[in-house]
């Protein structure tokens, strides 16, 4: 294949959308419709046979087109057809050096490298084209969809325009780009808009007699979204063309970016009893199946689709994951045997971290579910699945196909997915139990509502429960958003999806949750939990949020976003107002930390807690001002700073094993032990925190837990590997289980044969049981 | 009357029949900081290796150069001195804590003067009469002299002394935090992994090395070290003792006690070497029975010397 010079137009294809159309590539990999693209009658008379007979039954016509008797573009688009994608390819090189100004080639080109996912070659052959041909409406077209698989709106709206708003282009490609409006319309929830343009396409189809069976498959996304019938949409499409898999995969698409996985596998199962050799399809009900827990059969489908499209990325991605899925991970049911029809919980772990996370991820998923349950009056009807990836990257294909997203955790209903604490560096501020609540909150919204709860809704619970309920609770909002809050960027109610759907600006995403959450703080203070409930089940019924926050709690939007903003102001006013001042101070803390500096870090530290005391993320200015403490001997000072960073909600590591060691030298071991299991919920791989741990129980004689802690220890491959099974031994011994003290005193002493403390117990124990 | 000390118990059988011939010629040069904090450092971390190696070697064989004592001509001398002095039993520990450069061709130790060169190291290991001789370099760039005197990749060899450099090769050019944490190493616990007592190379090599990556991970910095180790023997030579282990005393029913825990610590060392010839029971049996005579001993050691204090 040619060379060809890399224009670095498109960035992450795996970003969710962050405009208008890049759903598009969804479904573009198959061999579309021409839409009268080209205009060879041999080659037109298969396209008809195509799509109006059963898949395969247009074979025959395509293979007499092979010929050498047919230009080299003819015989390209037989190959393509024919799912011979590497002769097509070598058939387009042919037909371009044959006919180097033939923009049509270029056009086509670029197709087949779009079914592909060569989205970068496929934009600048479509540009090719465009430079030989600038009023090309279909290399228009194609060219605004590969850029929409990257992040240039502007360029993606001025090819679109180019050709929609041209009465003078070929209907058929207008008729595409109406298309990718309406699929672009749908995508943000603007159903009247995607409306009026599936109106003016239909009208502009029966104009010119042009296909209407992906209008149709559109007609029923519609309909199904907006919660009426959409069978006789896709009946019809099929009526048009029977092979025509997308009638049913378009609306299944829909259904699973709203979250309503059951009706999309449904869907996609559908698409391919319609047409086997839709990859895609095969691709996203394998995906559907590992959603809901189907993993055998997940991996039929998707090795099915590898088969027949070895091309997609996400589908290679995905069969690997299988692979670890397998080989990999261990399923833990609690409890075991169920004590009913299903057990309450499966934890899916990696082999390798079942013997340091079992405990901790089953003690926190139970008491969340136990709690949602209460809260949000739902008993599930199906065990809740926890899968927990140590690898980052097999947790973001696993839960949208594709790696290299900044995600921690997705909820697909009963099941959901997170990373593990081990997937993060250490010294970053992921806090997996955190992450653990957060999603099991989505499980119970996700659940109660039959999947029917706004984004902003989901999230907003999740965030407020943590905040509430969590494993460290307390108002958590970070810098950026601060800044975001004080600059008035928060939305209206009726628009704060937007903000997670389609984010304008850098960190709005992450404002939106954190405005989510202090809306239902607001909710909480002002009208009662029960309000927050009870609309949750409204949206059961298709309702709005907009009519449920005017139903339940009988306020308009408008009054609502008033008193909303009211509370913000008494919250955060004050604060807001002095923010400036209160990142200066901040920041002063830690220069003058590095300055080694105390007195003036434990000064500036002061400041910005005057302004801003709740403030704990592991930036904080406690932990400036306790480390200035220290440096300055001021063993009090430095233990009430950490005292109030930890109950206010700090969590990083360091600090709290540090404050427990005040504890414990206190002799205040009941705030140890509750300091010490905080730090379980951030950094369960810190050996240090084991040793104390179990030490601590040990010494308020609880052996069974200390046994448990050392085990986790040994599970980390402690480096002192001698010292951790003498605390085992020692915890065996508290217990008067003599195998298992015996077993690990001599595997300590084999370790280290003259470790005195060992020979120590050895000859101790010798002399009680002679 | 002062008492004589193993170097390490844990090798004990290898090292038995020459311990009453062997010496330990230990040799510690601070190269130039450069600036007062490099200085202060350096200055500490020698001080430390050598109260350490006062634990393991006769004063007069301990010879530390800092400032103008550590030029090129005096410290040639000095190790063409000990050279003649020892013999194929006697091994050589050397300690270089400085800074390094690296040309892209030859490596340098940075002191007053014309600096030590890769190829002088490499000269005065290998005119060490026997084997088993070490040299640490905590030196930024000394993974280049670590290159030059064992070769590169699959070419490496493996010397017959034991080396340690701070980075990974002559690219590494940062100045280092291994040769701080290496000294700490001798004198710390932590460190002493096996419980003997002793920290050998392999353990206090494994301390600074940890304490790098925990350096770094806590600054949230990307590692600008990576420390190597060649050579066989690491885990068997003893840089250090923590404690006082007595092997003679003059109460003759101490020093026969002491005699015994020898021998027995002797014999717990040949079994862990046979223990796959055994099942895993048979050992453990074996091994309990041996630790627990040996626990008994110090006990009596400790009652006798209780008894024999004023």
């Amino acid at each position: 294949m040619m060379p060809r010079p890399c224009k670095s137009i498109l960035k992450n294809t795996a970003l969710v959308a962050a405009f208008s159309i890049a759903g598009w590539a969804e479904t573009a990999s198959a061999r579309d419709h021409l839409y009268g693209a080209l205009d060879n009658p041999d080659l037109l008379n298969c396209e008809t046979q195509r799509w109006s007979s059963r898949p395969g039954e247009a074979d025959k016509c395509y293979r007499a087109l092979q010929s050498l008797e047919y230009p080299p573009l003819v015989r390209a688009e037989a190959f393509w057809a024919l799912g011979d994608l590497q002769n097509a390819n070598t058939a387009f090189q042919t037909a371009q050096n044959a006919e180097p100004e033939n923009a049509e080639v270029r056009l086509r080109w670029g197709e087949l490298f779009m079914q592909t996912f060569q989205y970068q070659e496929a934009y600048n052959l479509f540009a090719e084209a465009l430079e030989l041909d600038p009023e090309n409406a279909y290399a228009h077209i194609g060219a605004a969809g590969a850029l929409a698989q990257g992040d240039n709106g502007e360029e993606v709206n001025a090819h679109m325009m180019t050709v929609v708003e041209n009465a003078l282009a070929p209907a058929g490609a207008r008729l595409r780009g109406l298309v990718m409006m309406s699929r672009s319309a749908m995508q943000q929830d603007r159903y009247e808009d995607a409306r009026e343009i599936l109106d003016e396409a239909q009208e502009l189809a029966q104009e010119n007699a042009l296909p209407r069976m992906e209008l149709n498959a559109l007609e029923a996304a519609l309909a199904f979204m907006t919660h009426q019938p959409h069978e006789q949409f896709v009946e019809a499409a099929l009526a048009e063309a029977p092979g025509y898999g997308d009638a049913w995969a378009i609306p299944a698409y829909f259904a699973d970016i709203t979250r309503r996985y059951r009706e999309c596998g449904e869907f996609y199962g559908k698409a391919i009893e319609v047409q086997p050799d839709h990859w895609e399809a095969h691709l996203e009900l394998g995906v559907n199946q590992l959603r809901q827990n189907q993993v055998s059969i997940a991996r039929e489908h998707v090795q099915i689709a590898y088969e027949g499209d070895p091309f997609n990325p996400k589908t290679v991605n995905m069969l690997r994951l299988l692979d670890t899925f397998i080989e990999d991970m261990q399923v833990l049911n609690f409890p075991d045997p169920p004590q009913g029809p299903f057990p309450t919980l499966e934890l899916r772990l990696d082999k390798k971290e079942t013997g340091i996370l079992t405990n901790y991820a089953r003690e926190l998923a139970m008491d969340s579910i136990n709690l949602y349950r209460e809260r949000y009056r739902f008993e599930p009807k199906a065990p809740v699945i926890v899968e927990i990836y140590p690898n980052h990257e097999d947790f973001v294909v696993r839960s949208i196909g594709m790696p290299g997203v900044g995600i921690l955790g997705v909820t697909f209903g009963y099941l959901f997915a997170m990373d593990s604490p081990i997937a993060h560096p250490r010294g970053e501020s992921y806090h997996w139990g955190t992450t653990l609540w957060h999603e099991m909150a989505h499980v119970f919204t996700l659940e109660a509502s039959n999947h029917l709860v706004p984004r902003w809704y989901s999230e907003g619970i999740s965030v407020f429960e943590e905040w509430r309920t969590g494993p460290i609770p307390g108002r958590k909002i970070p810098n950026n958003v601060l800044q975001a809050m004080a600059q008035g960027k928060f939305l209206s109610i009726a628009e704060l999806d937007d903000g997670f759907m389609r984010p304008t600006y850098e960190d709005q995403v992450i404002v939106s949750y954190m405005q989510a959450g202090l809306v239902f703080e607001f909710i909480d203070i002002e009208y009662g939990f029960d309000k927050i409930v009870d609309m949750l089940y409204l949206f059961r019924d298709g309702i709005s949020p907009v009519e449920a926050i005017e139903q339940v709690m009988e306020i308009s939007v408008r009054d609502f976003d008033r008193h909303f903003k009211q509370f913000i102001d008494i919250e955060y006013g004050p604060m807001l107002s002095s923010m400036g001042v209160w990142q200066e101070d901040h920041r002063a803390s830690y220069a003058a930390l590095e300055e080694e500096n105390w007195e003036e870090a434990v000064a500036a530290a002061e400041r910005a807690n005057f302004v801003y005391p709740d403030y704990v993320e592991v930036d904080s200015p406690y932990i400036a001002m306790a480390r200035a403490y220290s440096r300055l001997g001021d063993e009090e000072n430095e233990f009430l700073t950490l005292q109030t960073f930890w109950e206010k909600g700090g969590y990083a590591p360091r600090a709290l094993l540090a404050l427990a060691d005040r504890y414990i030298e206190r002799d205040m071991q009941d705030q140890a032990h509750e300091v010490l299991k905080d730090v379980i919920w951030a950094d369960p791989y810190n050996q240090e925190l084991h040793v104390k741990l179990g030490d601590l129980y040990l010494e308020r004689n609880q052996p069974k837990e200390a046994l448990e802690e050392f085990r986790v220890l040994l599970a980390l491959d402690p480096v002192d590997k001698a010292a951790a099974n003498l605390r085992m031994a020692r915890a065996y011994q508290a217990l008067n289980d003599m195998d298992g003290t015996m077993e690990y005193l001599m595997t300590a002493l084999d370790i280290a044969p003259q470790y005195r403390d060992a020979q120590m117990m050895l000859l101790e124990l010798s002399r009680t049981t002679e | 009357m002062a008492n004589r000390t193993l170097p390490s118990l844990c090798c004990f059988v290898a090292l038995l029949p020459s311990l009453s011939q062997a010496a330990l010629y230990i040799t510690i040069v601070q190269g130039l900081g450069g600036q007062p904090e490099y200085d202060s450092e350096f200055t500490e971390s020698r001080e430390k290796i050598e109260a350490a190696s006062h634990s393991m070697t006769a004063a007069e064989n301990i010879s530390s150069f800092n400032g103008e004592s550590a030029s090129r001509e005096n410290l040639l001398k000095h190790f063409a001195d000990i050279t003649a002095r020892m013999n194929e039993d006697d091994r050589a520990a050397i300690y270089l804590v400085g800074h390094g450069s690296f040309d892209g061709e030859t490596y340098k130790f940075n002191i007053p003067g014309p600096d030590l060169s890769d190829t002088d190291l490499k000269n005065i290991l290998e005119n060490f009469p026997g084997q088993n001789h070490f040299l640490v370099n905590t030196s930024s760039t000394s993974g280049a002299m670590l290159e030059s005197i064992v070769g590169e990749g699959e070419e490496a060899s493996n010397p017959d002394y034991i080396i340690v450099s701070a980075t990974r090769n002559g690219n590494e050019r940062n100045s280092t935090h291994f040769g701080r944490f290496f000294a700490d190493a001798l004198t710390n616990e932590e460190a002493d992994l096996n419980k003997n007592s002793t920290v050998s190379i392999e353990e206090a090599f494994d301390f600074a090395t940890r304490s790098v990556e925990s350096y770094f991970e806590e600054a949230g910095r990307l590692s600008t070290e990576h420390a190597q180790l060649r050579g066989d023997g690491a885990a068997q030579f003893s840089l250090s003792r923590l404690s006082e282990i007595q092997i003679e005393s003059e109460n003759p029913v101490i020093n026969d006690l002491l005699q015994q825990r020898l021998a027995l610590d002797a014999e717990i060392e040949n079994l862990q070497l046979r223990r796959n010839q055994m099942s895993n029971a048979e050992y453990i049996q074996q091994l309990q029975a041996l630790v627990l005579r040996s626990a008994e001993l110090s006990e009596r050691i400790e009652n006798q010397q209780g008894s024999a204090a004023p």
